[in-house]
């Protein structure tokens, strides 16, 4: 087995394409490592204990909350954070929907919302607004009431499917 | 939140001698979603953490002559999605797509939904009320408990201290078997249950109930099961008024409490409502 550990660990994984190799403390999480050991701010502690999905990230294909995850959790994964959304050709369809459809007001909860709408529609490009509700329970919003997010995960989708 | 030691073993045999050697200063790590929080919250303090996330062999749903094994380590998300889950046994996946958000069924398990022995947990009376048996390894070898006889009290089961759930197994019940699992909370799936109720019938030729389970989740300081409405099922044809009676029969049996969520005359009440709906859903599936 990996050798017991009083101290660090160490954990190799992936994010947002980029390959780390990193000796860090077992106790912290996915989030604290992103944000604080590698500068990834933009999965927020919101809540920090499993409830508001502002830490969404996506994991070998998978939603999941980076506050509820400890680090030895990603060993050998595929992490991506909203950061890793943008590429050469600019801004995601779901980025660009958000921005267009007023789907954002403060913005916190805004990039756990796209990570969690970005894999709904990986795992199902037609899916309907009745699935976009209910793959997104787990992200709250205390600004917006939800209808706009909802129109602008539509509009991705619909222009994904183009 | 620290913990002073952190093991990931790659074997159940490695994994029960460490929890032999801490005992209940090991905690096992399986998605996390319940132990993470509530280590960080400092509600509760490990000296040894133990992942068992090396171990990919406690996550297989098998299909064997007997009747279904389901690694302990199994994801929720994963449950919902499996085909497996065939007859009466679709109780199991469809209250595993209870439990809270997407993000948390992802990550989740049905070991670790078991053994964080909430007595609201949704996976839990679905399984019982398919006669569900856990599998347990410890350091003296393997042992295999009734899931009904496996919770003790809030948060506690009836593991030792250097024992672990590898696996349950749902038994092959025959034909004519029909199982329900409905949850009432607040917010929907993403709330913690106020009341869960799951039931099976299983129905002869004629639809005569030849036996019957009823499982209560919440409403106790376990799930529980409701002998005195299974025995008033057993040998009748359902009817509304047979469904209304057991549902009583229920609502007197459980034990709720009053907290945030609702009072405990409000849960005894949606145990008699629910308990109905759950009955003729059951009787339903079982056609």
């Amino acid at each position: 087995m990996i050798n017991p550990s009083a101290g660090a660990i160490n954990i190799d994984f992936h994010v947002n394409g980029k390959s780390y190799s990193m000796q860090v403390e077992p106790f912290k999480t996915i989030l604290e490592v992103l944000r604080d050991d590698l500068g990834l701010t933009g999965a927020k502690k919101g809540c920090d204990d499993g409830n508001c999905g502002a830490c969404t990230v996506i994991m070998d294909g998978k939603a999941v909350k980076a506050c509820s995850l400890l680090i030895g959790q990603a060993r050998g994964k595929k992490i991506t954070t909203i950061e890793g959304l943008e590429d050469e050709n600019g801004l995601h369809p779901l980025q660009k929907a958000f921005i267009d459809r007023f789907a954002i007001q403060c913005g916190f909860c805004t990039p756990g919302m796209i990570m969690t709408a970005k894999a709904i529609l990986d795992a199902n490009p037609n899916a309907t607004e009745e699935d976009i509700r209910e793959g997104m329970h787990g992200n709250i919003c205390r600004c917006t009431g939800y209808v706009k997010i909802v129109e602008a995960v539509e509009a991705a989708r619909d222009q994904m499917n183009r | 939140m620290k913990f002073d030691w952190y093991y990931e073993p790659t074997s159940v045999n490695e994994c029960v001698e460490i929890l032999k050697e801490y005992g209940s200063e090991a905690k096992l790590l399986a998605g996390g979603t319940d132990l993470v929080v509530r280590l960080r919250s400092r509600a509760q303090k490990v000296k040894a953490l133990v992942s068992l996330n090396a171990m990919p062999e406690l996550s297989r749903i098998q299909k064997t002559e007997d009747g279904l094994h389901i690694g302990a380590m199994t994801k929720l998300m994963d449950i919902t999605k499996s085909e497996m889950f065939t007859g009466s046994w679709m109780v199991v996946k469809k209250s595993a797509g209870n439990v809270s958000s997407m993000q948390v069924r992802n990550v989740a398990t049905i070991g670790g939904n078991t053994c964080n022995a909430s007595p609201s947990a949704d996976t839990v009376p679905g399984m019982i009320a398919s006669d569900a048996i856990v599998r347990i390894a410890g350091t003296e070898g393997e042992r295999a408990l009734p899931l009904e006889q496996f919770f003790t009290g809030p948060g506690k089961t009836a593991l030792k201290k250097d024992e672990m759930v590898v696996g349950f197994k749902l038994p092959d019940l025959g034909p004519g078997n029909g199982a329900a699992y409905k949850k009432y909370a607040i917010r929907g799936d993403s709330d913690i249950a106020i009341v869960g109720v799951a039931a099976r019938l299983k129905l002869s030729q004629d639809g005569i109930i030849e036996d019957a389970r009823v499982v209560l989740g919440a409403v106790a300081p376990t799930p529980i099961r409701v002998p005195s409405a299974e025995q008033m099922l057993i040998g009748q044809v359902l009817t509304d008024e047979l469904a209304a009676k057991a549902a009583q029969a229920a609502s007197d049996f459980c034990t709720p409490i009053t907290d945030a969520r609702a009072t405990k005359e409000y849960r005894k009440e949606m145990v008699r409502v629910w308990t109905q709906y759950v009955l003729k859903e059951a009787h339903s599936n079982a056609q």
